[in-house]
């Protein structure tokens, strides 16, 4: 089933082509990087696809429908900065999501919490960089969304927290769901992915599954995607 | 989900204004403290007098200020910076975002206004009921109609409410709570407007909200002007020949309609130019 459909999607910033007639579709069930080099497009995609940005031209539809108060249901969504008020208790974060999102899993996420012995108390601005992102992660991952979509999710933690990141995607998403994301660090997700899409200059270069690019090329996916994107 | 935004929106909001606006209730109540007081009735005391009037006067005009500065800035940090990536992407429709935090800005602007208002009238009322208290006549006609004393050589002197500002007192007071509350409505909408304005913007897309609401306060405050100077363009130039209580009242029977009017068509202009540009044009930096 098709959960993510691009049609001919296109977005400028002035006069400078961000994304150039993307055609793409993810279907439900997979894992899928979003690789590309820093301006390839890349985060322009993601924030098309969550409505944070209009389209220039071209479509977006999840699960058949435009972007709209019904996609947005279904999508979970870590950006790749922090997004939420720092002023607010952790607590409180936690009851904002449950309050709006219906598929918002309270009790999961209040284990997530106790594991990582973040006190929920605490307002989030006490909290160090590293764990106001693992709180993020959290709230993303609580959900029991169709699409998770994760704007770099491990990029500047330490290789310890980048292992809980990506154990916590694993071990918390539904498996009907479908996972974008999107990521310099190939070599640290390569193991999980089961498509990578290639985006250079706002074009989609390629959309391939993971085992038939490796079987085809016979390199990781991170030594394709140096040679691909080869400075 | 409107119902949870506005909670949520209160709930935000509340933390910095409700403080504020305690602020004018505490500075009203040791302002009416010290007016009915004996310790301005020296000469001596009339520089600290003064002093406290310009303090109060500053204070209040502060906490009006940092109330619609405030309800911009929230309005502009929650939808359009790092904090817009949560609300955008929450499960409902940016119209009822947009109308969250209109209700919430008009509801502290409004209430922070009327707040301001009782608070000169409390002490305009202290400082009369203290004046009154040596004239049981002048003490008992402020305590029916609200007339304060006035000496014997003033050029009001012998006129009623009514015949001063055209209206009894309590349709006065009505129509000046209404031409209020239709300030605060489109001055908070016109903060609104002017950062949706701003965001069609490539860059500088914060200096350009300020250029679009200077731009906007002069358009609209020339517009306004234009609605009150003319109905009475005949009245000021036969003020000469007139009584100041036929000119006053005159000017007050024209002017409230036209300022309420003038502000309600405002409001209506800037609600549905903002409705029209949140619908269209969110693009995230």
């Amino acid at each position: 089933m098709i959960l993510l459909e691009c049609k001919e999607l296109t977005k400028k910033y002035g006069n400078r082509t961000a994304l150039s007639n993307i055609n793409l579709q993810i279907e439900s069930g997979h894992i899928i990087g979003l690789l590309g080099p820093n301006g390839s497009g890349k985060t322009t995609l993601i924030k098309l696809i969550n409505g944070l940005l209009e389209p220039d031209s071209g479509t977006v539809c999840i699960n058949g429908k435009p972007v709209g108060v019904e996609s947005k249901s279904v999508i979970s969504y870590l950006p790749d900065h922090t997004y939420l008020n720092g002023s607010m208790r952790v607590r409180d974060i936690m009851d904002f999501f449950d309050d709006f999102y219906e598929d918002f899993d309270s009790m999961r996420a209040y284990d997530m919490l106790a594991k990582l012995q973040i006190n929920p108390n605490h307002k989030l601005k006490t909290l160090s960089k590293g764990t106001q992102e693992k709180v993020q992660l959290i709230l993303v991952m609580s959900r029991r969304a169709r699409l998770y979509i994760l704007d770099e999710p491990i990029a500047g933690v330490d290789p310890a927290a980048r292992d809980y990141i990506l154990g916590t995607i694993l071990s918390n998403y539904e498996e009907t769901a479908s996972i974008l994301i999107s990521t310099h660090l190939i070599s640290d997700i390569e193991n999980i992915l089961d498509e990578v899409i290639f985006i250079q200059n706002g074009m989609l270069r390629t959309h391939a599954s993971v085992d038939d690019l490796r079987q085809k090329e016979h390199k990781s996916i991170d030594t394709i995607f140096r040679e691909v994107f080869k400075c | 989900m409107l119902r949870k935004l506005l909670k949520y929106e209160w709930k935000s909001v509340s933390k910095i204004l409700f403080p504020l606006n305690l602020g004018i209730i505490v500075l009203t109540v040791i302002g009416c403290a010290i007016l009915t007081t004996n310790i301005f009735d020296t000469k001596e005391a009339l520089p600290v007098a003064l002093l406290l009037v310009i303090f109060y006067t500053l204070s209040i005009m502060s906490f009006s200020g940092i109330t619609l500065v405030y309800i911009y800035v929230h309005f502009y940090k929650n939808l359009f910076t790092a904090e817009g990536y949560l609300w955008h992407t929450l499960p409902v429709a940016r119209t009822q975002l947009f109308h969250s935090k209109l209700l919430t800005g008009c509801f502290w602007c409004c209430l922070n206004t009327l707040f301001t208002m009782l608070s000169t009238a409390a002490l305009g009322f202290a400082a009369g009921l203290h004046a009154a208290q040596k004239d049981m006549d002048a003490l008992q006609r402020l305590l029916m109609d609200g007339s304060l004393p006035t000496t014997a050589d003033s050029a009001m002197a012998g006129f009623s409410f009514t015949d001063i500002f055209g209206y009894s007192p309590v349709i006065f007071v009505i129509l000046l709570l209404l031409t209020m509350l239709t300030s605060c409505i489109s001055s908070v909408l016109m903060g609104y407007l002017s950062i949706l304005l701003g965001q069609l913007m490539e860059k500088y897309r914060l200096a350009a909200s300020v250029g679009f609401y200077i731009g906007i306060y002069l358009i609209t405050q020339t517009f306004s002007s234009l609605a009150m100077i003319t109905p009475n363009i005949r009245l000021l130039l036969d003020s000469g020949n007139e009584s100041s209580s036929y000119f006053l009242s005159s000017f007050f029977c024209t002017m409230f309609p036209a300022a309420i009017i003038s502000q309600l068509i405002l409001i209506l202009i800037f609600y549905f130019a903002s409705l029209f540009l949140i619908r269209r044009n969110i693009n995230l930096e």
